[in-house]
């Protein structure tokens, strides 16, 4: 590589060369602190009152020594006030169970049917169609029992005729 | 400044531990205010959360394993003392932690050991809005001067994790300082 321009075709400001590196160094330092933080402002604004560090490790070690000579008694009051706390806690509890134990056993009739429909509305039970079909008694089983709205034997007849096309589809057989 | 080693030598020994305690407390306590200052805000509560750290220290310096160094551990607890205490108090005050967050940035205009001017504020409500961690390395980086490296000590992050987390801080801070 060539160091110097030997045909001296252009020429340059004098002492051009001399003060390049610290031009260059400037701007770089400029162009740093334009890109680190130039919108935040490096104080925030906190003060702390006069001379609290002076007296700081004072605090602390009267505060460790507050802590190392407080005592604890051998037979505290409050220990036996806890006993007998305790104590009343259990009788409390033992006459409760006692009294939930004596109380009527509870059978099917007396839960409430709303406490039964809601049982079956809230828990998932996994039964299939079929297998609810295979212990409810078919017999005694009303029409009006699974639809919430009457219909009338003309309605029926009105509805198979307008809306089946193939009325064989509903003669199932019994494995169907 | 007395050696981290020498220090910690005498901090284990009962003979010299008063005296041992005193120097680390002198030499690490303003470092460790400005840290629990920053995250806490409040003079008096920064001064609560100071003495405890340095009592913690205290008590369990015989449990210090010397695998970090012992600021890196000092500053460990203070930064842990300074989020339980506030998460004490939002508790207490049965509000959110970023409930708490804008009510310690609005007490600040009557706080008497808090002279920041209106850009300051809002700086401090921006920071209020960062998530912890990088709310973390922004304080520590940008107010305390720390190094990434130490940094990286205190809070067991990788370096790179920390630029990452210093960088996202800083353009969220310039980009809600623009918007008024």
């Amino acid at each position: 590589m060539k160091k110097t321009n030997n045909k001296k075709d252009f020429k340059v400001p004098e002492g051009y060369f001399e003060g390049f590196t610290d031009k260059l160094m400037e701007r770089v330092s400029t162009s740093n602190a334009d890109q680190q933080n130039l919108m935040l402002p490096k104080s925030d604004g906190f003060k702390v009152p006069d001379a609290y560090f002076e007296g700081l490790h004072s605090k602390i070690q009267a505060k460790l020594e507050g802590e190392e000579t407080k005592v604890i008694p051998l037979n505290p009051w409050h220990k036996h006030l806890y006993y007998a706390a305790a104590s009343v806690a259990i009788v409390v509890l033992l006459t409760i169970a006692i009294q939930f134990n004596q109380s009527p056993e509870l059978t099917f009739e007396s839960l409430a049917n709303a406490d039964i429909e809601d049982y079956f509305e809230q828990t998932d039970l996994g039964f299939s169609t079929y297998e609810i079909a295979e212990v409810i008694p078919i017999d005694d089983l009303e029409v009006s029992d699974i639809l919430e709205y009457q219909f009338k034997d003309e309605n029926i007849i009105d509805y198979l005729d307008d809306d089946i096309d193939n009325i064989e589809e509903l003669n199932l057989l019994d494995n169907d | 400044m007395i050696a981290e080693e020498t220090l910690l030598n005498e901090l284990r020994r009962p003979e010299t531990l008063d005296k041992a305690f005193e120097v680390l407390v002198n030499t690490y306590k303003e470092r460790l205010y400005w840290h629990i200052r920053r995250i806490v805000l409040n003079h008096d509560d920064s001064d609560d959360v100071l003495q405890n750290t340095f009592i913690k220290v205290y008590k369990n310096i015989n449990g210090f394993k010397g695998e970090s160094q012992l600021y890196s551990w000092m500053y460990r607890i203070a930064t842990n003392e300074s989020l339980t205490f506030l998460k004490k108090k939002s508790n207490k005050m049965g509000i959110s932690d970023a409930e708490l967050q804008d009510r310690m940035v609005s007490n600040l205009q009557a706080d008497v050991y808090f002279d920041g001017d209106e850009i300051q504020i809002k700086l401090q409500e921006a920071i209020a809005r960062l998530p912890e961690k990088q709310k973390l390395v922004f304080n520590m980086k940008y107010f305390q001067e720390m190094k990434y490296e130490e940094i990286s000590g205190i809070l067991h992050t990788s370096v790179g994790g920390l630029k990452a987390s210093y960088h996202l801080a800083v353009k969220k801070l310039e980009a809600f300082l623009k918007e008024d």
